[in-house]
């Protein structure tokens, strides 16, 4: 069936959708990363350690990523880049700058394969690409390597230096080179927090030094706390680093420092011996790079399947239905006097089953919420870039990144936003001598903010750069024949143009911003959330866009209006009010009819017209819904409103794919399909009736 | 279970059934057919049991706006919500009058979504070889693949597909 199929398009494309902005980040990441190992190169400084483990782990997620996808060619060259990075870390390499200047190499390649990814001709052209690289790199790894040095000359139990991984080897005769004290630390953890404890104790460490190892220690420890041995090196000596960690002096002991190999002595193997391989005989197999994580996979979290969520929401609601069929069923028993006392049970355990069926749900729709710290250090990465790309000076201010939505929501709100954002930076922000002689701070400020309000959440962007000049936006859009000359429009209706399609304030296309998505797209991304947007702007102070969002896609709030014997349900969140009028109180006008809302002329249509409904015998007083999207307004005609129901609106499966007007149906607990109408195409289809009048 | 069971002409069941597939892969017996029977207007048509996922009886179906007239509507199968095709007026008869004893055919369609078709009845499963079949005769358009024989009368074998593809753009 046609609908079908374009849903089954959308599931694919989506799949597709989630791997590449994955992928996409991970190589974002990889960028900034590069950037700083070349400066820190260029600098002459010793590279970071984390930095390079850092992009050796994100190649190791591009691999499994890519080769999950079936992209064969750009998994094999994350896994020869896996092979160059691990290579670095180890300090095998004669020539960091090549192999790096290789790295960056291959990371341009997978962002460009990405870009053409679904284009056939250009898959063809980076397979090419991708094939030649991989081979130069295989004739890059089997050049000769710095060879591994002999164990260092330390006081280190040899237990203990058995347990070290290669990496760790690395590092610690790194350090020792570096002519830097050699220290073991004993400490001891809560198990509920230990894992909070040993980073801190790690960033600690990274002050003066570098933590090389941390080895769980089978000694002590009463089964609510846990040993650990960490092996660290640090330019401070020992009774200052335990000064620094605030630990006791005993706790740190000084194995050695180079040309100094005497040391203190050996510590004997007693107390502090470190549970090595016999104990813990995965440490020794584990894959480098895995250190890191071993503690945190302890998490208790679980990955699940966006999908698989919705089926149990899909099951939830028919429950839900079911539980409604009860209940009528147990009204019906109570209403007969013969079975008053059974319909009477049957009730309460209706309203039980109620009770745990609602607290089900929202087990369910809690598990969909993520918050939107996720797509908030996405954003913080664009600034980044951007301030570095156009060295201007804009700060970002994160708040409310706690704010949860649902998965989904969040998903879809990436790509408006950084959108929004990079408007903001491109063409708010003024440059630094235009925003001194305004006397503002020459630093300029987008903010992000989100919150709670009542079951939306409100994600606002603002800054403080020039502002929009309405009248401006208005003479574009009479220029490129967007609107009536003569409709008389409000200084905020002139703004709303800025969603109009085809207007761009700027004549110029800048790199920063893209080309040809305009805030028309913004718009549109949001209202197929179900969400609004909104936009205020002061000249000269900045502009505020705000988004309002349904925390879920799940369930929505509906309210149920009917004309003749037809119901039909609307999405509360686009509902602004409603109200009672009479034929008498409608205008007609060039475009249709008109209800004076309050000094407002708000454009009316009937619902029954609309849809060319029988209306047998429509009351005397109608019911108006005030719709909103955005600023548009517009009332829909009625004959009744039946009340507030959550529903759970389902696609309707057909051969008949394109219901315009049509957002889906859902069952109300009688059995019956009803219809939910699509408020955006509603109003927008009333919007260009507007316009053709 | 030790030595082979065997038959009365003194052969294994299992030799038995090797020289039954392989007379069966020499000459492949005709193509059994399995078809739902249904009433359109006092005809008898078929079509494949393997497209139908389930037959309901006739519910409220909800009239939907702005959709080709062989469409009559949406219904709710246990919060799954379908649309429903009048099966006479995609062939071009005149509508369906609800009765006791019409039928909703939910077939499977395309990409595994679902759809309604009314009929005025559902008959029976009918059995029948492939080559008891008879070519339609010309002028069926390509909507009948098939006549099946029964009893002194002929059964309509449809192609759904074709039939719904035809109906929503003969009544657009």
């Amino acid at each position: 069936m046609a609908a079908r199929r374009t849903r089954k398009g959308r599931t694919r494309s989506r799949a597709e959708r989630e791997f590449v902005s994955e992928a996409e980040e991970i190589v974002e990441r990889m960028r900034d990363d590069l950037l700083s190992l070349s400066e820190q190169q260029a600098a002459g400084a010793d590279p970071d350690p984390d930095l390079v483990n850092q992009l050796f782990r994100a190649a190791h997620s591009l691999k499994g990523l890519s080769g999950m996808f079936g992209l064969d060619g750009m998994s094999e060259l994350a896994h020869r880049l896996e092979d160059v990075l691990d290579r670095l870390r180890l300090g095998r390499v004669a020539d960091p700058t090549g192999a790096s200047a290789l790295v960056e190499e291959a990371v341009a390649l997978v962002a460009s394969s990405l870009a053409g990814l679904g284009d056939d001709a250009s898959t063809a052209a980076t397979v090419g690409a991708i094939s030649d690289l991989t081979g130069r790199i295989d004739a890059w790894l089997v050049l000769p390597t710095e060879a591994a040095g002999d164990a260092p000359d330390l006081a280190i139990d040899p237990t203990l230096l058995r347990a070290l991984t290669e990496y760790e080897e690395h590092r610690l005769r790194h350090n020792v080179a570096r002519g830097r004290y050699v220290h073991q630390i004993e400490t001891c953890h809560d198990l509920q927090s230990f894992d909070a404890a040993l980073s801190e104790l790690g960033e600690a460490i990274k002050v003066d030094g570098e933590l090389i190892s941390t080895l769980p220690s089978a000694a002590g420890g009463d089964g609510s706390e846990i040993r650990f041995l960490l092996l660290a090196a640090s330019d401070l000596d020992a009774p200052d680093l335990a000064a620094h960690l605030g630990l006791p002096e005993s706790a740190v002991r000084c194995t050695g420092r180079s040309g100094d190999a005497a040391g203190e002595p050996a510590p004997a193997a007693g107390a502090a011996a470190p549970a090595v391989p016999a104990a813990e005989p995965a440490a020794a197999g584990r894959a480098p790079g895995d250190e890191v994580e071993t503690l945190k996979s302890i998490g208790e979290t679980v990955r699940v399947d966006i999908r698989k969520l919705d089926e149990l929401m899909n099951l939830v609601g028919e429950l839900m239905i079911q539980r409604r069929t009860l209940g009528a069923l147990a009204q019906r028993l109570l209403a007969d006097d013969q079975t008053t006392r059974v319909g009477a049970e049957l009730d309460k355990v209706h309203k039980g089953l109620e009770r745990k069926l609602q607290e089900l749900q929202a087990g369910v729709l809690e598990v969909r919420m993520v918050p939107l710290r996720q797509i908030f250090e996405k954003l913080s990465r664009v600034v980044r870039r951007l301030r570095r790309d156009l060295d201007r000076a804009v700060k970002l201010e994160i708040r409310g990144a706690d704010t949860e939505l649902d998965k989904l929501i969040v998903e879809e709100l990436v790509d408006p936003l950084v959108h929004v954002v990079r408007n903001a930076f491109d063409h708010a922000i003024e440059p630094p001598a235009e925003r001194e002689a305004a006397g503002k701070p020459v630093e300029g400020t987008i903010r992000i903010e989100a919150y709670q309000r009542g079951n939306d959440v409100i994600v606002a962007v603002s800054d403080d750069g020039r502002g929009i000049d309405s009248e401006r936006v208005h003479r574009k859009a009479l220029e490129r024949e967007l609107v009536d000359p003569e409709q008389n429009l409000s200084p905020k209706e002139k703004l709303d143009l800025v969603f109009t399609p085809g207007l761009s304030t700027r004549d110029e296309v800048t790199e920063t911003s893209g080309r040809g998505v305009g805030m028309d797209v913004v718009r549109a991304n949001v209202t197929a959330l179900g969400g609004l947007v909104g936009i205020e702007s002061t000249p000269g102070q900045g502009t505020c866009l705000t988004m309002t969002l349904p925390i879920t896609l799940a369930i929505v709030q509906a309210l149920v209006v009917s004309v003749g014997a037809q119901r039909f349900a609307v999405p509360l969140s686009a509902v602004h009010e409603t109200l009672f009028v009479a034929e008498e109180d409608l205008q007609r006008s060039r475009g249709g009819e008109l209800l004076n809302l309050r000094g407002q002329a708000l454009p009316v249509r009937r619902l029954a017209r609309e849809f060319a409904l029988p209306q047998t015998d429509p009351p005397d007083k109608m019911s108006l819904v005030v719709l909103g999207l955005g600023e548009l307004r517009v009332g829909l005609l009625v004959d009744r409103l039946e009340g507030q129901q959550d529903a759970v609106i389902k696609p309707i499966q057909g051969p008949v794919a394109d219901l315009r007007g049509i957002a889906g149906a859902t069952e109300l607990g009688d059995g019956e399909a009803v219809l939910v109408l699509d408020v955006a195409a509603l109003v927008e289809d009333a919007g260009r009736l507007r316009e053709a009048a | 279970m030790s030595a082979p069971t065997e038959t009365p002409t003194g052969a294994s069941w299992e030799e038995l059934a090797r020289s039954g597939a392989a007379q069966e892969a020499e000459a492949p017996a005709a193509r059994r057919l399995e078809l739902v029977t249904f009433e359109l207007d006092g005809d008898p048509f078929a079509a494949p049991v393997a497209q139908v996922r389930e037959i309901v009886r006739l519910r409220p179906i909800t009239p939907v706006p702005r959709v080709p007239d062989a469409v009559r509507g949406v219904i709710s199968l246990r919060g799954e919500i379908a649309q429903v095709l009048d099966l006479r007026r995609c062939l071009g008869l005149k509508p369906a009058v609800a009765s006791r004893s019409s039928r909703i055919i939910v077939i499977h369609g395309e990409e595994g979504g679902v759809c309604g078709l009314l009929v005025d009845a559902v008959r029976d499963v009918l059995r029948i070889d492939e080559d008891e079949t008879l070519a339609p005769p010309p002028g069926e358009g390509d909507l009948v693949v098939a006549l099946c024989p029964r009893g002194d009368s002929f059964v309509s074998l449809l192609d759904l597909e074709r039939v719904i593809e035809l109906g929503l753009a003969r009544t657009s």
